[in-house]
């Protein structure tokens, strides 16, 4: 397609089948009768007017003001501090940049420096912050449910561990995959003491079968460094490296550095992805290409094969012979610049994935054996040797430490029971679930952004994490608790230096003392060391186990990690609870995805519920269905990490009202859990589960899906006579591009004003750009905002009415035919309209342009008629409905005290982050040197891992943003109606040929 | 109807006398109460009672020895308490009230003990300490609950820095806080009084500089 011809893009299904257009849905929605008439209406109205005047001229109420009864260095009232730490969001440890207002943290950002996440950081990261102020938090330890203190917990726990020293007995540990250098010494001096004692690791989100296999292939248990700024050529078997898989944002980072189209043309990478579910990674790739589960290792055979030149077998397959021949030669032309990756769990695959990179020279080119990655060492195969051992009653004591095994394995009830067989059973975590339930002792744990800590997430890289809050409840870091244990009290943060002077700083080479080299990466929050000592690795040449045969025409179950979610530790969190899916659109539920194929063939529609059952399983597992475009016919995908007992606080959220629904199920939870269709594989966690058989139950449940919210596509009868429609989305392919690098666009839109542009142009005039090609849709952008602007979380029953707060969404669009679908992500937030539609309509004068081009939003104005959300045609601004509940003290910490919090009958909308613009400016006044190039990030823009997302000066020709504005690939969305947006977007470019994509939609 | 209503009736009068009445006693009551949210002439007592016109006035100690963040930040700050011990460590009391102690101590010929006043007594029981001025473990440091006066509404986001780094005395929006012994709002801190000042200094500037003072709304309002 070289662009004049039009591209069908469509949001949901609903679109391209006969249904009523969207809009003229929504129309009707809007136009429901309501229970009061106007008449009353207005008596109502009138009436609290009259008392809302009596009850102004009340007396305000005293205010005091406490200050600090000793000032502290560098603390001034009113102003942040950043500190830099690791995040603990996940094992990826992303440097993180935490902004401190009087003494408490508001705000995570990535850290520019960090040589992993280079100034990303993900939903999940950003989420974590609500983590802190999280009032279910566990307010000291406990036994047996009640409260005791610390010095009760530990003697009692010292005398059964001083017990089991002397008389023997199992001691195990179970932990997620420890990164801290620190405590993992600390638990091995722990275990040391005992004569049976073991250390064990569990990823829920497991990625035992790359271990394993390297120790087949390579002879060491590592999990490799993947360098994706250094690939070429990216083929990737099921491995969400954009949105899930072991260390996203580092993925990210590397993976935008091949992907600029402006700089490097030449440079761009190819990106292949053979998936059977529709992920994160599989939208943005080149070219996708469904393929079932089950198959994965027959087409990594037959790429192989066509590498070596070899004649395979490859009958039957799924692939077009062509498409691997293409593939091939793609592959073996960039030679130690590819990278080829695997996200499967059986190990027979994966083994065949090492020979394959072994073949490509991928090795020590872009995957790193030496300087390998600790960020997942879980070992499927001892955690289910530990259940083992346990029912055979040979553990005597069991201490968990930030795991949910009851929740997260398959076998949960299992281990449940097994716990209680087990003598003393201690949890170590933040909040209560399924396992602190069984444990007899609780010892908190401090949240990550209340502990010293340090972490060295991949060899070489160490980072340290510090306290940017006094704990808000009686809780201890892990690493203090086992000091205590193992008969040697000490507070973490010397445990910590003590070990980085012993066994780190040997290791830096520039040659500072010791305790420079702390200050110096306690402040930079890392710092680069020479590797650890790796173990020995050599590629051996062993036949990999054969392939079972793929397994019909049976329906498979897939099991996925959801963006945020992930396996479900963060499912406490109502930002990430709320967070629209980035493919399906959907929040606050999972759901069972099926093609719509297989849909049609089941007879089933979107919100059916329908009952999962497999043998083995003993709970059958009821979700409501979502049609999919572009998931293999053969597959139900399911999200985990939902179903928890956690979200049992979900129950009162939201607005109260006569007509409001709870956002939990009928269990009282948020979703249902998936965890026990887990299958086990030798000892293996599989995401995969074949023979599950579908029925129908005859309900149906209507899904809180945002996909059709705020629709901006004019319906072809409803647009105006005669008049221009430009695409909303403009892309085209990297070989037009490359010819022309006008290709794909629509030529921009000359406007003839009636009258003379009489706004003044001086001083700042504030825009943004957003790259198409680099967004992959990972909503880490919304988190940030949501974060960054005090954006109340409304709840499942609002979302359905289409109420959701989020300032900024990202709009995802489908295009072409059948499952045969190309994706394309459009982050939509205000455009800040330099003819604002919005500003004509307020008769309150509430929403007017200021002299640097911004479209301003005075709240204490506003007196929410809506006229200018009716107004706007890129539907961004958003109605308080009600008053949002700000009850919680706790989680009030957490609001932005640069953001007023609105109130209800309020309208509100993106400001670009003004208070950002404020505090830059006024900071730059008062330093006496002009607001420089880059020193104002709104949240979005700071947190994106792709960096999409660039803001400055218009008015400074030399800005970044405005060289992006004009790029030949810049347009702005609805130009034609002449709003004239401050913000535009960069067409996306497809690594394809023109062929391609004539081919792909012809 | 009309010839009815300018009928000289005596009740037309009385009803008019009535309605001008009202009117005048109205606008009377307008002087002594204000719209909501204007605390102009707000005078509360303080739980010490510092005095502004002895240390800004008549020690002439800067403002922003005290309210440091001013310069820095949006908020000027009121001081911890221990700025205030920076020299209340060593003064307790009035130069009156120690020449009385040296007096009477003469008189009763014994050594002169230590003199502090009630108000400044106030001050180290905020702090923990006792009579020595040295931590006392028995009492907890309760700090000391000032009365805000200059208090804007919560949708208001004014900053100091801006307004000093321009140039802008104090004295333009706190009045002669010098001059007083309780400190007072002087001014009404209302809109229209913050708009029209940043119109004057867009015309005049401040201090006989040119200076760019917004009127957008979103300079204070977000």
């Amino acid at each position: 397609m070289s662009g004049n011809r039009p591209k069908n893009y469509w949001r949901s299904l609903d679109e391209i089948t006969t249904a009523p257009a969207i809009s003229d849905v929504a129309q009707a929605i809007e136009e429901a009768p309501g229970r009061f008439s106007r008449r009353s209406f207005l008596r109502a109205a009138g009436f609290t007017t009259a008392l809302a005047a009596a009850a102004g001229c009340s007396k305000a109420p005293v205010e005091k003001a406490l200050p600090l009864l000793t000032q502290l260095e560098n603390r001034v009232a009113g102003r942040a501090q950043f500190y830099a730490t690791t995040c603990g969001a996940c094992e990826a440890g992303c440097g993180a940049l935490v902004k401190c207002r009087d003494g408490r943290p508001i705000k995570l950002e990535g850290n520019p420096e960090h040589p992993l996440n280079a100034g990303g950081l993900c939903a999940a990261g950003q989420a974590a912050l609500l983590g802190l102020y999280d009032s279910h938090r566990f307010a000291g330890p406990q036994r047996a449910g009640a409260s005791i203190t610390w010095a009760d917990a530990d003697a009692a726990i010292i005398k059964d561990l001083s017990a089991l020293r002397t008389a023997g007995g199992g001691v195990r540990l179970l932990t997620a995959t420890v990164t801290s250098p620190t405590l993992q010494n600390a638990i091995e001096q722990f275990l040391s003491g005992f004569s049976d004692a073991r250390h064990i690791t569990c990823n829920t989100l497991s990625h035992s079968a790359i271990l394993d296999a390297h120790e087949a292939t390579h002879g060491a248990r590592v999990l490799p460094r993947y360098r994706f700024d250094k690939a070429a050529v990216i083929v990737s078997f099921d491995a969400d490296f954009l949105g899930t898989w072991i260390s996203p944002v580092e993925f990210a980072a590397g993976y935008r550095q091949n992907r600029q189209v402006e700089q490097n043309p030449e440079q761009f990478s190819y990106h292949a992805q053979f998936e059977s579910r529709l992920s994160l990674t599989g939208s943005r790739a080149d070219h996708r290409y469904r393929v079932a589960p089950d198959e994965l290792g027959l087409v990594l055979e037959t790429l192989t094969a066509r590498i070596l030149g070899q004649p395979a077998a490859g009958q039957g397959l799924a692939v077009p012979e062509a498409v691997l021949e293409d593939l091939a030669a793609r592959l073996t032309a960039a030679r130690g610049k590819s990278l080829v990756l695997c996200g499967s769990q059986d190990v027979a695959v994966q083994q065949r994935c090492n020979t394959l990179n072994q073949l490509l020279e991928s090795y020590g080119n872009t995957i790193e054996l030496e300087a390998p990655s600790y960020q997942h060492q879980g070992d499927d195969a001892a955690v289910f040797a530990l259940l083992e051992e346990m029912q055979q009653g040979h553990v005597a004591s069991l201490i968990i430490a930030g795991v949910n095994p009851v929740y997260d394995l398959p076998e949960g009830p299992a281990f449940a029971a097994a716990l209680a067989k087990t003598g003393l059973v201690v949890y170590c975590g933040e909040r209560p679930n399924e396992t602190s339930r069984c444990a007899q002792y609780v010892c908190p744990d401090h949240h990550f952004l209340e502990a010293w800590g340090d972490a060295e997430a991949v060899s070489g890289v160490v980072a340290l994490r510090q306290p940017v809050i006094r704990p808000l409840f009686d809780t201890r870091p892990l690493l203090e608790s086992l000091n205590t244990w193992s008969g040697a009290p000490r507070p973490a943060y010397e445990s910590i230096q003590a070990y980085w002077q012993q066994h780190i700083y040997p290791r830096s080479q520039d040659g500072t003392p010791f305790l420079s080299f702390w200050d110096r990466t306690l402040h930079d929050g890392w710092a680069r060391v020479s590797p650890r000592p790796a173990p020995a690795v050599a590629y051996r040449d062993t036949p990999p186990p054969a392939i079972p045969p793929a397994g019909g025409e049976e329906l498979t179950l897939v099991l996925y990690p959801k963006i945020g979610l992930l396996d479900g530790r963060h499912a406490y969190n109502p930002w990430l609870q709320e967070l629209p899916d980035p493919i399906s659109k959907i929040t606050w539920d999972n759901y069972a995805c099926l093609s719509v194929a297989t849909a049609q063939r089941l007879g089933l529609a979107q919100g059916d519920v329908i009952r999962m059952e497999a043998e083995g399983v003993e709970k059958p597992l009821e979700l409501p269905v979502c049609l999919q475009p572009a998931q293999h016919d053969r597959v139900i995908a399911v999200a985990l990490g939902y179903g928890q007992e956690s979200t049992a606080r979900f129950t009162d959220l939201g607005p109260q009202w006569l007509q409001s629904k709870p956002s939990v199920g009928e269990d009282g939870l948020v979703g249902k859990r998936a965890a026990s269709f887990l299958a086990r594989e030798q000892g293996r966690l599989r995401f995969e589960r074949g023979g599950v058989k579908l029925t129908r139950t005859g309900k149906s449940l209507e899904l809180a899906c945002t996909q059709t919210h705020h629709t901006i596509t004019v319906p072809e009868h409803l647009a105006p006579a005669g008049g221009l429609r430009r695409d909303i989305l403009q892309e085209t392919t990297l070989v037009a591009f490359r010819k022309d690098p006008h290709a794909g666009s629509h030529g921009g839109h000359e406007y003839r004003p009636l009258y003379p542009l009489d706004h003044p142009k001086g001083g700042h005039r504030w825009g943004m750009a957003i790259d198409l090609s680099t967004c992959t849709g990972c909503s880490a952008c919304v988190v940030a905002c949501q974060a960054e602007n005090n954006i109340p979380v409304v709840g499942k029953d609002e979302v359905r009415r289409r109420r959701e707060m989020h300032w900024l969404r990202i709009d995802r669009y489908y295009s072409g035919e059948g499952d045969n679908v190309d994706v394309a992500y459009q982050p939509m937030l205000c455009q800040q309209c330099e003819n604002a539609s919005c500003e004509n309509v307020c008769p309150v004068l509430a929403t007017v342009h200021t002299s640097e081009g911004l479209n301003a939003q005075v709240y204490n104005r506003c007196v929410g008629t809506r006229y200018c959300a009716n107004n706007c045609a890129y539907k961004v601004r958003r109605f308080n409905w009600f008053r949002y509940h700000h009850d919680d003290p706790v989680e009030n910490l957490v609001l932005n005290p640069d953001v007023t919090v609105r109130s209800r009958g309020i309208m509100e909308k993106c400001t670009f982050c003004v208070q950002r613009i404020q505090e830059a400016k006024i900071e730059s006044k008062r330093r006496k040197e002009p607001v420089a190039d880059g020193a104002i990030q709104p949240a979005c823009q700071q947190s994106c891992p792709m960096q999409a997302i660039t803001f400055g000066d218009l008015n400074d020709p030399e800005s970044r943003v405005s060289k992006l504005m004009k790029s030949p690939r810049h347009y702005r969305v609805l130009e034609e109606i002449d709003v004239r947006p401050s913000v535009g977007y960069l067409t996306l470019v497809r690594h394809r040929t023109e062929e391609e994509e004539v081919e792909h939609h012809g | 109807m009309l010839r009815k209503l300018i009928s000289r009736e005596p009740l037309t009068y009385a009803l008019l006398a009535g309605f001008v009445l009202g009117l005048v006693a109205l606008s009377l009551a307008a002087r002594s109460y204000h719209l909501p949210d204007n605390h102009q002439d707000y005078e509360p007592e303080q739980p010490i009672a510092f005095s502004h016109r002895l240390h800004a006035g008549e020690l002439a100690l800067d403002c922003r020895y005290c309210h440091f963040g001013a310069a820095t930040s949006r908020h000027a700050g009121i001081p911890a308490a221990s700025v205030c011990m920076n020299c209340h460590k060593f003064v307790t009391a009035t130069m009156g009230a120690l020449r009385a102690e040296e007096r009477i101590a003469k008189e009763e010929k014994r050594a002169p003990g230590k003199v502090v006043s009630p108000e400044l007594a106030k001050l180290y029981r905020g702090l923990g300490l006792n009579e020595k001025l040295e931590p006392d473990p028995a009492q907890t440091p309760t700090g000391i609950a000032w009365v805000k006066i200059h208090n804007l509404p919560d949708y208001v986001y004014f900053d100091h820095r801006a307004h000093v780094s321009a140039g802008v005395a104090c004295q333009t929006c706190h009045g002669s806080v010098e001059t007083m012994e309780r400190v007072r709002q002087v001014e009404s801190l209302a809109m229209g009084w913050c708009v029209n000042c940043h119109r004057e200094a867009n015309r005049i500037g401040v201090q006989g500089k040119p200076v760019q003072a917004s009127v957008d709304c979103a300079t204070c309002h977000y």
